[in-house]
């Protein structure tokens, strides 16, 4: 099988005034479809940075990304925003809902730029799954921090995309939400065949998906690829 | 959904909203206030000096069309060469003074014969014609206005003058009196600032140009049946300018407020656009999102300005009777896309900042 997602000799030097910092130095990672991949590893060492590269957040300084047989490096800004509509669904730490938008705008948001239009069955199959039919009129403001995670979940699948990435999705959460939300992700994973590649600090959190990728001073140093 | 995005958006931030369309509204009026003072005061004043039932009018050399501009007074005996060209049936000198007492009219100094032969004579609602120094004739929307009264004493230029008689208004000016009165009054002993001229026949109006035009050859010689089509602020190159201006002014105005007022509005939704980013919306998507909310602001700006235009315009013809304001529906609509096209060209700038702001800075913005 080939994976959806592949990296290699991936780098990302940011320039922070005089100083070069490079935060990802040569990574080589294979997430396979249908995987759930947790990424632990200290503060600043590139967990975050490698999610944004590999989402089509930013731009690789040299090496390869291919997503879905997309090499991203060669993609320009317009072709990296394609990818980030068609193929990727992104959940952060901070939920990052519109706050003048209800629940069901927010989602249906997505939809709207995914450009097929609202799609009322998948609408339907998604926001019953993560629990929120009687929250979708709700400003994110008058949502728990729980619930506002489980819309951006929606927000982030409701399109199909062929990975989830996550970066520290509970972090904000108390650990009954937290356990809520990660069984979530879990269940999308098995149900649906999600693939997810998940941030977090968490061991606990981490068993939570199938596979954990640990990271330290930009490099992965254990658990690359499945075997 | 962009529509709903904007309307949620808008409603977020109802104090700057509001002085958006505030300052949209201020333009709209500015815009429709100016033009319809200027355009109503030339139609006005255009009709009226048609209504003297001239044929020719003369001018000393490069006097503005808009007559109430030029003092340049002529030497009275002009009139006499005028009287003795072939065809001429009468001439009428007229001096011209402006009396800013009250609002701003212009007086006619006259003398009742010859201004009786070239215009007919005035048809009077009251009183009698001018007969003594200070006299002095009102037209009838002037005495409803001011509510003037024959034998009342109207102090114009700094004199008491005795209203003698009210006359039907569209005879060239709504305050007339005798010419030897506002020589003295203006110190244009023998002046005359414009001679109105009638012909044996109308059709021979060309052919007495032509003669004047020989004997006074500087001098601005125009027939007055075309007049009302002269009268537009296109033939006042000054006036134009003072036109372009204030719609400039206001243009400018409106530019302003929406620049800085969706500049701090991308400025305050980084985050925002982060995540339209990060959901993949193009940057067309991210332009479309602003421009919109623009022109939803500009449209409630439009409206509020149009009732605040009319409403201006109310207060001013109860304060002054005589104006005339004139909001044309053609001015409506280039109120609107001044207002409009101002208000985009404002967007612009922050909407190009917005759409290429990085996503992931945007992501991480507080
Ligand atoms: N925009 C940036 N400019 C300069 N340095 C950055 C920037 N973003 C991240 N870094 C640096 O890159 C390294 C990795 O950051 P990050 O990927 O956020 O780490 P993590 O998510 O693992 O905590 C850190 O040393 C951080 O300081
Ligand atoms: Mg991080």
């Amino acid at each position: 099988m080939e994976p959806i997602l592949k990296t290699e000799n991936l780098w990302k030097i940011y320039r922070a005034g005089r100083l070069d910092v490079a935060a990802l130095r040569g990574v080589n990672v294979d997430v396979y479809p249908g995987e759930f991949v947790s990424v632990m590893g200290p503060s600043g060492c590139g967990k975050s940075t490698l999610l944004h590269v590999i989402g089509g957040l930013s731009q690789a300084s040299r090496g390869r990304v291919l997503l879905d047989g997309n090499d991203l490096a060669a993609l320009g800004d317009a072709g990296r925003t394609l990818l980030r509509r068609h193929k990727v669904g992104f959940v952060f730490q901070r939920f990052n809902l519109l706050p003048t938008l209800n629940a069901k705008g927010n989602i249906a948001l997505a939809q709207h730029i995914h450009g097929d239009g609202f799609d009322p069955h998948r609408f339907d199959v998604v926001t019953r799954m993560l629990g929120l039919t009687d929250r979708l009129d709700h400003r994110p403001s008058e949502l728990s921090g729980g619930e506002q995670q489980r819309v951006a979940i929606a927000r982030a699948i409701i399109n199909e995309p062929k990975i989830v990435l996550a970066d520290e999705p509970t972090g904000n959460l108390d650990t009954k939400n937290s356990e809520n939300v990660l069984g979530l992700l879990r269940q999308l994973n098995k149900d649906l065949g999600q693939t997810i590649v998940m941030i977090t600090h968490n061991p606990e959190a981490a068993a939570y998906g199938n596979r954990v990728l640990h990271m330290r001073d930009g490099l992965v140093v254990d658990g690359a690829s499945a075997n | 959904m962009i529509r709903h995005m904007i309307l949620r958006n808008v409603m977020y931030r109802p104090v700057r909203t509001c002085i958006t369309i505030i300052a949209v509204a201020i333009e709209v009026t500015l815009v429709l206030i100016v033009v319809g003072l200027t355009s109503g005061m030339l139609s006005d004043t255009a009709k009226r000096i048609e209504g003297i039932g001239a044929d020719i009018m003369v001018q000393p050399p490069s006097a503005s069309i808009f007559m109430a501009f030029s003092g340049a007074p002529m030497p009275i005996e002009i009139g006499q060469k005028l009287a003795q060209i072939k065809n001429v049936r009468a001439v009428a000198p007229v001096l011209l003074q402006f009396n800013s007492t009250n609002g701003l009219d212009i007086i006619y100094g006259i003398d009742p014969e010859s201004f009786r032969e070239v215009s007919g004579g005035f048809v009077f609602h009251d009183g009698r014609d001018l007969q003594n120094a200070n006299d002095i004739l009102v037209d009838d929307w002037y005495a409803k206005g001011r509510k003037v009264k024959v034998g009342e004493t109207l102090h114009v230029l700094g004199h008491d003058f005795n209203v003698a008689g009210i006359v039907e208004h569209g005879k060239g000016a709504r305050l007339f009196v005798l010419m030897s009165t506002l020589q003295e009054l203006s110190g244009a002993r023998d002046k005359a600032s414009v001679f109105f001229i009638r012909c044996d026949h109308p059709e021979q109006t060309a052919k007495v140009i032509g003669a004047i035009s020989q004997l006074l050859p500087h001098y601005e010689v125009r027939p007055l049946r075309d007049y009302l089509s002269l009268m537009t602020s296109s033939n006042l190159p000054g006036l134009q300018t003072f036109i372009h201006s204030m719609i400039m002014l206001a243009a400018g105005i409106g530019f302003l407020v929406i620049l800085l007022s969706m500049y701090t509005t991308i400025i305050e939704r980084t985050r925002e656009i982060g995540v339209l980013k990060s959901l993949g919306a193009s940057r067309g998507y991210i332009v479309r999102v602003i421009l919109s909310e623009t022109i939803a602001l500009c449209l409630a700006g439009i409206l509020l300005g149009v009732a605040m235009s009319y409403t201006v315009r109310w207060l001013f013809l109860t304060a002054f009777p005589t104006l005339t304001i004139v909001v044309a529906p053609s001015w409506l609509l280039r109120a609107a896309a001044i207002a409009i096209i101002g208000g985009l060209v404002g967007a612009s700038y922050p909407a190009w900042i917005a759409s290429r702001k990085d996503p992931v800075e945007a992501l991480a913005y507080e």
